[in-house]
Formats: C-alpha cells, sequence, structure tokens
C-alpha cells in the first residue's frame, strides 16, 4: 500500500514536470524553426527593433518595410516596438542572446556598447554603391569606434529656437541672434504670466552651450565641467532663472516638456528640436510661430545633434539579410520613404537636396545647424556624466547652490564613479 | 527492529521530499539560488555583455560603498522615508481601525473605501498622484484656494521625498488597518464592560486596553512597514523618470541597485554588494524593532 502511494506521488510529480519541460521544449521548437530556415528557398526571418513612434512615423516605417520585403522576397521582417525602457530592455535581452538581429542604436549610448562587443563592425559588408561618403559626416562618425563602422544614421534633428510669432510682435522684440539679445528679448518677452525662455535644464541641452566659450565638458573620457570657461558660459541660464526671472523649467508650470510649455503658451521662446514641430501641429495648431537657429555666443554659431542608427546584432545568425535590411533602411531610397513627410531629417545630403528640407520653412534652421553640430555622444562615460551634471545642474538652476561649487560637487562624483568602473 | 525501522522512515522522508520537490525546485530557482548568487556577484566585478567576465575582487565592491556620495544619499534619502512612514501608517492604521471598530453607522462601507487605496496598482497610484501634485494640480489649486502658499511637488527637491511619504502613507495605512481590525475582533469585549465599570472613558479604554492587546499584532505590522519602506522603487522610479531626481532628492537604495545594474555597464556586481548592504540593514532594523518591543505576546 506505502509503495503505490510513493509511486503514486512519483508519477504526479513527473506528470508536473514533464508538463513543464515540454512547455519549453515546444517553445524551442518553434524558435528553432524560424533560425533553421535559410535553405530550402524558405523565408528567412530578420528581427528588427525599436522604440515606437507617433502613428504617421509607424506608418511611414511600415511602409519602407513593406517596399523592402517586395524588393526582397526572400527575407520577412519581423518589427517589434519596445516602447519603455529601450536601452534596459535592450541590454538585457542582449546578455540573454535573444535580442533582435537589427535594432535602433542612440548615438549617446553608442560608445559604451559597441565597447562591450555586442554590435556587428559592417565594415566587411559595405560596398560601394552604398556610398558612405554620402552621409553628414559627423552624424555617421558617431557610429565610428577605432576605424571600424557599426551603424549608420537613420535620421537625425538638430536644435533650433522656436519663438512664438504673436508674442514677439507684441513685446516688439527682433528675432534674438545673439545670446545677449537672447537674454534682452526674454526680459521683454516675460509678463502676464508668460515666461520669455522655457528651458530644459539638463546636460542633453546644454551641452552647446557649455562648450560655447571654449570649455571641454568631457575630457579624455572624463567629466571636466567644472572648468571656468563652461561655468561661465552656463552662467547666463542660472541668472536667467534667478535674477531676471525670465526662464523656467517646464515643471515649475505643471508641464513635462518644451513642446508644452511652448504650445500651451507659457513661454515664448524654447529650444527643441525637429520632434516638437509634428506634436505642435497636431496638439497645438493655432499657434503660431517660427524657428530660427540658436543664438550665437560670441559670434560663434552652435547646436546640439542628436542621431540614431541602424546596428547589427553580433550574434546574429542572419547577417547577410541583416545588412541587406539595414543598407536599405539607411541607403537612398528606403531613407527617402522614411524621412519623406517631415518627422525626421535624412542623414544622407543627397536625400536632403531631393527633399528639400532646407527650404522648408520650418525646418531650414534645423538642417542649416547640422553643418556645425555639437552630435551628443561622446565616449563610453557620458551617461554617468549626463546624470551627475544633471542632478547637480538643476540644484543651481532652482538656486539652491551655486553654480561653480554644484559643477565641482558633480564632477567630483562623476570622476570617482568613472575611476571606481 | 532498528534497521527496519530506518527503512520505514527513509521511506516516508523520500515520499516528503517527493511530494515537496517541485515546491523546492521553485525555492531553490528562485529565492534561494539568487541569494547566493547575489553573495557570489558581491565579490566579483561583472561584466554581463559581450563576453561575459567575471573577475574577483575581493572587498572592492563593499569599499566602493563607502567612497560613493549617491550610495550615501541614497542610504539617508531612504533612512529619512523609513523613520517618517513607519511611525506614521502605522498609528494612522491603529486610529482608522479604532474608529471603524466602534460600531459606528455604515462603518462596513467605511472600511471598503478606506481600503480602495491599496488595492491600486501603486504605479497606477503614483501616476495619478503626479497630476495632483502637478503646479497647476489639484493639490496646489486647493492649497492656493485656502490662501496656503504652493509647492512645485515633482521639480523642488527639497519637497519631491515628503510627496512620496505622503502618497506611500496614504495608500499602505488601509492595508494595515485591516490588519488591525482583525485583532480587534479578538481584544474580549468583558475587558471593555470591566473598564467600563472601574469608570474608564473612551481614551483610557483605548490606550489601557486596546493598544496593549495589539501589540503583538503591532510589532508584525511595524515588521512589514520597515521591509515595505527600505524597499522603497516603484513610486521613486515613476516620480523621477528613473533618474533619483531631482537632485537626487528620491534616489533610494533599491532604485541605486537598479541603476546600477541596469544602467550602467558592468557594475553589476557593485549592484550586488549594494543589495547586500540593504538586506543587511533590514536585517538590523528588524532585529533592533524585536529587541525593543521586547515581547512577542501579551500572555
Amino acid at each position: 500500500m506505502k509503495s503505490k502511494k510513493w509511486l503514486s506521488a512519483l508519477g504526479v510529480t513527473s506528470l508536473l514536470m514533464a508538463g513543464v519541460l515540454s512547455g519549453c521544449s515546444s517553445d524551442d521548437a518553434s524558435s528553432n524553426k524560424g533560425n533553421g530556415s535559410t535553405e530550402d528557398g524558405e523565408k528567412i526571418e530578420v528581427s528588427l527593433a525599436g522604440w515606437g513612434g507617433n502613428p504617421t512615423e509607424e506608418k511611414l516605417l511600415k511602409q519602407t518595410l513593406d517596399d523592402f520585403e517586395k524588393k526582397h522576397p526572400d527575407i520577412d521582417v519581423k518589427y517589434e516596438v519596445i516602447s519603455e525602457q529601450y536601452m534596459d530592455v535592450m541590454k538585457t535581452r542582449l546578455v540573454g542572446g535573444e535580442a533582435a538581429d537589427v535594432f535602433y542604436l542612440d548615438a549617446f549610448e553608442a560608445p559604451a556598447l559597441i565597447e562591450t562587443g555586442v554590435i556587428q563592425p559592417l565594415d566587411e559588408f559595405i560596398t560601394d554603391d552604398f556610398d558612405v561618403e554620402d552621409f553628414e559626416k559627423p552624424l555617421a562618425e558617431a557610429f565610428v569606434v577605432d576605424g571600424k563602422t557599426y551603424g549608420f544614421p537613420k535620421d537625425y534633428s538638430t536644435l533650433a529656437l522656436f519663438y512664438n510669432k504673436k508674442m514677439l510682435a507684441e513685446a516688439g522684440v527682433e528675432v534674438p541672434k545673439t545670446m545677449e539679445e537672447f537674454r534682452e528679448a526674454a526680459k521683454k518677452l516675460t509678463k502676464d504670466g508668460v515666461y520669455g525662455f522655457g528651458v530644459a535644464p539638463e546636460l542633453a541641452r546644454m551641452y552647446w552651450l557649455a562648450e560655447s566659450q571654449g570649455g571641454e565638458v568631457v575630457k579624455d573620457n572624463k567629466a571636466n565641467f567644472a572648468s571656468s570657461e563652461v561655468v561661465d558660459a552656463l552662467q547666463p541660464i542660472i541668472e536667467m532663472h534667478n535674477l531676471d526671472k525670465t526662464a523656467v523649467e517646464p515643471k515649475e508650470v505643471g508641464v513635462n516638456w518644451g513642446g508644452e510649455i511652448f504650445g500651451q503658451e507659457k513661454a515664448a521662446m524654447v529650444i527643441e528640436g525637429n520632434w516638437a514641430i509634428p506634436f505642435l501641429a497636431d496638439t497645438f495648431p493655432d499657434v503660431e510661430y517660427g524657428t530660427a537657429e540658436l543664438p550665437a555666443v560670441d559670434g560663434k554659431k552652435s547646436t546640439m545633434a542628436y542621431s540614431v542608427a541602424y546596428v547589427m546584432n553580433a550574434q546574429s545568425e542572419k547577417k547577410e539579410a541583416a545588412w541587406k535590411l539595414i543598407s536599405y533602411l539607411t541607403g537612398k531610397e528606403g531613407m527617402k520613404t522614411w524621412t519623406s513627410k517631415g518627422y525626421a531629417l535624412p542623414t544622407r545630403k543627397s536625400v536632403a537636396a531631393e527633399l528639400g528640407y532646407d527650404q522648408d520653412e520650418l525646418r531650414t534652421a534645423l538642417v542649416a545647424g547640422a553643418s556645425y553640430a555639437t552630435v551628443w555622444s561622446k565616449g563610453t562615460n557620458l551617461p554617468i556624466i549626463m546624470n551627475n551634471f544633471n542632478n547637480q545642474f538643476l540644484s543651481a538652476f532652482l538656486g539652491q547652490a551655486d553654480l561653480a561649487d554644484a559643477l565641482k560637487e558633480a564632477e567630483k562624483q562623476a570622476n570617482s564613479e568613472i575611476d571606481a568602473k | 527492529m532498528n534497521k527496519k525501522f530506518s527503512r520505514k522512515a527513509l521511506r516516508e522522508t523520500g515520499q516528503g521530499y517527493t511530494f515537496m520537490f517541485p515546491a523546492l525546485i521553485v525555492l531553490g530557482l528562485f529565492i534561494i539560488g539568487p541569494i547566493f548568487y547575489t553573495i557570489f556577484l558581491s565579490f566579483h566585478k561583472v561584466q554581463l555583455l559581450g563576453n561575459a567576465t567575471f573577475d574577483f575582487v575581493a572587498f572592492d565592491n563593499f569599499k566602493r560603498i563607502l567612497e560613493d556620495t549617491r550610495a550615501k544619499i541614497a542610504l539617508w534619502n531612504t533612512f529619512k522615508y523609513v523613520v517618517i512612514v513607519v511611525p506614521c501608517q502605522t498609528f494612522l492604521a491603529l486610529i482608522l481601525a479604532a474608529t471603524l471598530n466602534a460600531g459606528l453607522k455604515g462603518q462596513t462601507f467605511f472600511r471598503i473605501v478606506y481600503f480602495l487605496p491599496t488595492l491600486t496598482s501603486s504605479a497606477v497610484l503614483t501616476l495619478i498622484f503626479m497630476w495632483m501634485y502637478n503646479k497647476d494640480g489639484l493639490i496646489n489649486n486647493i492649497l492656493d484656494f485656502i490662501g496656503l502658499p504652493t509647492y512645485n511637488f515633482l521639480g523642488d527637491p527639497a519637497i519631491a521625498l515628503n510627496a512620496i511619504m505622503f502618497m506611500n502613507i496614504w495608500s499602505t495605512a488601509p492595508f494595515f488597518m485591516v490588519i488591525y481590525l482583525a485583532a480587534l475582533q479578538d481584544i474580549p469585549e468583558s475587558l471593555y464592560e470591566a473598564a467600563k465599570l472601574d469608570g474608564a472613558n473612551v481614551l483610557q479604554r483605548f490606550w489601557k486596553i486596546t493598544v496593549p492587546n495589539l501589540r503583538p499584532v503591532t510589532s508584525f505590522v511595524v515588521i512589514m512597514g520597515i521591509i515595505g519602506t527600505f524597499q522603497l522603487f516603484d513610486q521613486s522610479y515613476i516620480f523621477s523618470a528613473g533618474s533619483g531626481g531631482p537632485d537626487n532628492s528620491t534616489l533610494t537604495v533599491v532604485l541605486l541597485v537598479y541603476q546600477y545594474a541596469f544602467k550602467t555597464l558592468g557594475t553589476m556586481g557593485y549592484a550586488a554588494a549594494l543589495a547586500f548592504l540593504l538586506a543587511f540593514v533590514i536585517l538590523v532594523a528588524t532585529l533592533l524593532q524585536r529587541k525593543f518591543s521586547k515581547e512577542e505576546s501579551l500572555y
């Protein structure tokens, strides 16, 4: 009797275990099928991962991918959207060997990720017709490490000054061309609960200004933003908030970012990029605004450029097909479709010339910036440097610390984190 | 005889383990295994991406905590949070339970209403509170209406953590209220009757009968509260979009662990060391609490 019980217990347990195991194995079988279908004229499935965009962008990407599939009937593209915490998800999948064959990579994150060796260098695949020279040089270089190319930028945006036409006209202010004019204009525009300048007090948006007087924010892959040149260059922003009371951070007036503060007409000027144009058209179509190049400092123009590339997973088993996809998406034809609506600016000079965004009223300033922009990508430690800068810069911005002291503290912390790595 | 007995015992043991086998697998794989793996990781410098490397560095990760300003800020923030939230939520839970047990009209309705916040997911709750905390949001409007100064709850480093504290007290207290309510049913009515005959008023009965009789439960509530508050993560994560800002003011230990584990590359070992430290701190806090409350049982 006892032994029978024992047996049945064993039976039940093994049944349970078998259920669990078969659950796993059926998964494996199906994914193996996907990998093993390269031969016999079956379709190859290439996976592509990115963060989502607005519905129009999604439609454009889908159209581009459809065109690609038509040209390459043997390749199926499986597109997947990772809408939240893209880099965290991507890193985890790369560790687990489950990442997509082709995926988006922000220039800002690129150097650190490339250093780990999980991104496939593309040099062996590049052919002459791909025409590498056609890319805007600074943008393409953000994805080149030690002479090897790891990705091609799919699009970019620079920063421009967005100004509310009505408010400027009412205050009798010309569009500011220099930092001094900008500060004066902000003073005149601040009235009746409206601020002159809606500012994002963070390194990604302040970098151009921080380096405008010859300082270097990052030097030898370490934080160097406490130098007097950088502090002097950033001081006007702090003074605009604390002395002139003409600048305001979005959260202080109950919104989340510059596009909203500008759209709700709580600030007359903001510094934003191409992404704000479709947002304003969709959400605040009644705001009349113009764009201009960022105010020059000491007669020198500068701006930031943000770029995202398509890169290939080094563990991918379908590299040939993955390259076909990358070369189509960043090629002249694919890029033309993708950027045709102006939601993103083309990184290829030939495509830019063909689509004529330099003639587009709102985008002239953004395109003009491309030639002198600083790309938001500076070595492997930029994420650490940015995090520490943002924390301390905000406390100086809110008037809780002196800027020079705050940045010194942040630099110390950033460099100790970098040294400990 | 002895041999036979041991064979029987062996068989019974085998049977027992067979029945426990599935549970043991799950426990071992997801709880006990990871604990030992964390200890292993905390003594190594770990780079998981690319060619995964594990370099033994002995106590370097723990030494690094001593020099890390952000780790100190995170510990200090977490400590402040625990010291304020735990007593407040325990006291509030006790008051709520006592009032809802007094036999008022419609107390079942209020029990349900008070319990609702606990049922809401903390992520949703945080998002709703962020709207209310907005510079033009509900709370500032009310403050403005009654003539009090308004605050930039989300963006001001001096206030952000307090905003999270308030939210958490409000949402966790009802959970402990239910536990207190259950415990209140166990206090014999005769004690209150006797006290009444001796001429004790409501407050005296509360302090001399209710509170002492609830001591074992209070001890449980405080320990659970300490563990829960030391592990504050989701609220401050959503509040600051993962950065622990503004100006590190909402940076907690678990958020810092998350940042080092998943945001920065190659600091998994250091993150494990921080997690280990947190476990140690919670252990010490719990032991201290038990020492101070002395007896678990009243009788």
